[in-house]
């Protein structure tokens, strides 16, 4: 078979059955254990403390000996040592791209280096899943990234001369800039946040363009947001651009994708599970959750080799399925509706959950609303007050008297009750983002 | 050709497989030199780790990935 007309871009390890790929993952494991114990004072430190050495990972259930890694370890390792603390396994001369997380938390960001292979690596993870949604050497494959420090779509962009497409990086130029270049060049790809998808959609209309009759984009890949696997926001997306939208989600802990949506969408992105283990724990216990419960990825890479990454807590709300969800061939499991959320940005208003992703689901669902924010505010010192202020789209401001009402109740139909306050924002009063959104202020005192 | 028979499955290498850890092994021999010019020091690493890719992806060696 020609490879173009392989649906894998690694049908070895991508179809192998369960067992096999399980007895994989245990040799690959073994090694980087090893290979941290040796080279790596960080892990050697953790391991010691947690009275484990690498001759005892014989099975995979080992794995829950390994202690978990944490941000907040990697930040201090990183502030004692500066610059990249102890965790380093080679010679910081031997990296060849330095990274820093986006910090989007206020937090203080990481520092990663990468190596030769390292970066291959992380191209080579991308490729499994631009392959695996359909994306071919005769694409042309459109960046609407800024290409800095944060890696975002770095990888993709080396995948995709990887692969051989035609690929065109739009770096600093404005939103009409990068509309008017996609449809110049019969764009087939386009690559950016699902937030950022939706602006350059809005931008195009305001331009008199319509995307789906004057362009030709037949793929719009998304990352960096949960909204990459809310259903309306795909529809949105898709409607907007003419092409079918398709989720992927990579961390830059990682400094690549681990899920990537296949092209039969069985309604979230498979795992990447010959080159990652992605354990779904109880964030409290530590137990590991069934298939179909949510809880919190842990994630362990056998790519990065200048920081090894093992059971770290990525506190991303996950929900596994087996992978005979999906029709494709593929033995990676599936996380069920992508990124669901983080498990510390649950807001807790007036003794109910709120998720901002669950907000932006049903909110997403009403296609007269262009953007919008969460405000989480307190009344005189008592009572927690939720409002959504939401900006329409030009032509549907006649439409806010019925919308108002319709959220109002949405809302609260899909928050055990609570009621949510609904404001109308000016054209253009509320925030833009081109990489990941806020759209969340959380105006209470906080203790 | 390379002396390494099996994968880490521990299934026999095809013909192309045993190919292409042959050409792995052989640019990784390469690129360790330093007697080399510049122009070919450089671009053999990077065939080297492109190789390494594709004998890594495929489940035919597990090398520290650090290493270059």
């Amino acid at each position: 078979m020609p490879a173009t007309e392989s649906p894998f871009w690694n049908p070895k390890t991508e179809t192998l059955p369960k067992e096999q790929l399980q007895a994989l993952q245990l040799v690959k494991l073994q090694r980087l254990v090893r290979r941290a114990w040796d080279t790596s004072p960080f892990h050697r430190r953790l391991y010691e403390k947690a009275s484990i050495t690498p001759d005892q990972i014989k099975t995979m259930d080992d794995i829950r000996r390994l202690p978990f890694m944490t941000r907040e370890d990697w930040m201090e390792c990183q502030a004692e040592k500066p610059l990249f603390g102890d965790m380093i396994t080679r010679p910081e001369d031997e990296a060849i791209r330095y990274h820093l997380t986006s910090g989007t938390s206020g937090r203080q960001p990481l520092r990663v280096l990468d190596s030769r292979k390292d970066w291959s690596w992380i191209a080579d993870m991308w490729c499994y899943g631009f392959w695996g949604f359909g994306i071919r050497p005769t694409d042309k494959v459109f960046f609407a990234f800024s290409y800095g420090s944060f890696i975002g779509f770095w990888g993709a962009h080396y995948c995709c001369e990887k692969m051989g497409t035609l690929t065109l990086a739009s770096g600093n130029m404005s939103t009409e800039q990068r509309v008017k270049q996609i449809v110049e060049m019969g764009v087939t790809v386009v690559c950016a946040t699902p937030t950022y998808a939706l602006r350059m959609g809005q931008t195009a209309e305001k331009m008199g363009i319509d995307l789906k009759k004057d362009g030709k984009v037949r793929r719009v890949i998304v990352s960096g947001e949960p909204a990459g696997s809310i259903p309306a926001v795909k529809q949105m997306i898709e409607e907007m651009w003419g092409g079918k939208c398709g989720d992927t989600a990579g961390m830059t802990e990682i400094g690549t994708i681990m899920i990537f949506e296949c092209d039969h969408q069985p309604g979230g992105p498979h795992i990447i599970e010959d080159h990652f283990i992605e354990e779904v724990l109880d964030p409290d216990s530590g137990e590991p959750m069934a298939y179909g419960e949510r809880g919190e990825r842990v994630v362990t890479s056998f790519g990065r080799g200048f920081m090894p990454l093992i059971r770290y807590k990525t506190k991303d709300l996950v929900c596994k399925v087996p992978h005979t969800t999906c029709d494709c061939g593929r033995t990676g499991d599936i996380y069920e509706g992508g990124i669901l959320g983080r498990v510390d940005d649950m807001k807790l208003v007036r003794g109910t959950n709120v998720y901002p992703r669950a907000v932006e689901a049903v909110v997403r669902e009403h296609s007269e609303v262009e953007e919008f924010q969460i405000i989480l505010s307190r009344r005189e010192d008592v009572q927690d007050e939720i409002t959504v202020k939401v900006e329409l789209k030009p032509d549907q401001t006649g439409q806010w008297a019925r919308l108002k009402g319709q959220l109002k109740k949405d809302l609260a139909d899909a928050h055990e009750g609570l009621r949510f306050n609904v404001e109308l924002a000016a054209q253009d009063e509320l925030p833009r983002f081109e990489l990941k959104a806020k759209r969340l202020q959380d105006l209470r005192p906080q203790y | 050709m390379t002396n390494e028979a099996k994968d880490l499955l521990g299934n026999a290498l095809s013909t192309d497989e045993r190919e292409l850890v042959d050409i792995y092994t052989r640019l990784k021999t390469l690129s360790a030199r330093d007697d080399l010019p510049p122009v070919a020091t450089a671009n053999v690493k990077q065939a080297m780790v492109l190789m390494w890719n594709a004998c890594n992806d495929l489940a035919l060696i597990c090398e520290e990935p650090g290493c270059d």
